[in-house]
């Protein structure tokens, strides 16, 4: 009789265990649309960086950020001085980021490579936009320079 | 009835109004996180609307510039959208290096939940393009 008595209070106790283990689980699933949704949102925000990048001047030059960057890899003479252009650019990064991500912009051409603001710290999550960005040389040849628009989440 | 009897009968109780307290709570918070998600991508939906159509810069030659915003079409923007089926009210803001945000549009409400979304964009100003941000917050109408 006291044995059966255990027993029942036993099965009650793992009745209660899988309860509490499955409001966990269910409250942990249901966050997942959330953090889909904000994923995506961080998806935008990296296709509109590269976007901004391609299209917004280096002041006071008429060329773009991506374009100023890809004729210093690309080009003997590009129009903005190698120096100022690595300033502008990070300077760009660091006003379009949002607090708590890094943006880092890499191009590459022939072997060689350019990145701005390399990260150090490994991101819990990076959202890429990649594309491609034509330049005429002297001679009317056009090249393709590669460029990868990262941005990192640390939090 | 005995003393045991009586304590199992109590427990199965609290078993049984545990499971369907966890259910309803999980249910609400089901369907607050679906709000939520939903708001979030109308958020992102306005913002890519009108970076991509209705605030783009459109030239002389009548060609449309996607992400380059004309800062001009804001003051002719309707601050309300469809978005899925639901209707969502919007205040826009924009500013670039430089200058204060300018903002557009109602104040969200206080005692409604709204989703901030700030995106990089250009800016046809003063005859250049500029680096700007530009912001949306959304809440349902």
């Amino acid at each position: 009789m006291k044995q059966d008595g255990v027993a029942d209070i036993l099965a009650m106790a793992f009745m209660f265990v899988l309860l509490i283990l499955g409001a966990v689980l269910m409250h942990a699933y249901s966050l997942r649309p959330l953090r889909a949704a904000t994923d995506r949102q961080l998806e935008l925000k990296c296709e509109h960086i590269y976007e901004a990048l391609e299209t917004a001047w280096v002041e006071p030059y008429t060329v773009s950020f991506l374009r100023a960057a890809a004729e210093n890899l690309a080009l003997e003479h590009p129009t903005v001085p190698g120096p100022y252009l690595r300033s502008a650019v990070e300077n760009a990064l660091g006003y379009l980021s949002p607090p708590d991500y890094e943006i880092s912009a890499t191009l590459t051409f022939d072997g060689g490579t350019l990145t701005f603001n390399e990260n150090m710290r490994p991101p819990s999550k990076q959202f890429v936009r990649s594309g491609a960005v034509s330049i005429t040389r002297a001679g009317g040849e056009n090249v393709v320079v590669q460029v990868v628009v990262r941005l990192f989440s640390f939090s | 009835m005995t003393l045991t009897q009586i304590l199992k009968m109590l427990v199965a109780c609290i078993l049984v109004i545990t499971f369907v307290l966890v259910t309803a709570s999980a249910y609400r918070q089901h369907h607050t996180i679906s709000a939520l998600a939903k708001l979030t991508d109308a958020a992102s939906a306005i913002v890519t609307r009108l970076a991509v159509d209705e605030l783009a810069y459109v030239d002389e030659t009548g060609d449309k510039y996607s992400y380059v915003l004309d800062p001009d079409k804001l003051e002719n923007l309707t601050f309300k959208r469809e978005v899925g089926g639901e209707n969502f009210e919007f205040q826009v803001s924009l500013g670039y290096q430089g200058s204060e945000n300018r903002t557009f549009g109602p104040a969200p409400p206080e005692n409604k939940t709204n989703c901030s979304l700030i995106v990089a964009c250009s800016l046809w100003l003063n005859d250049r393009l500029q680096l700007a941000k530009f912001g949306v917050i959304a809440w349902y109408a």
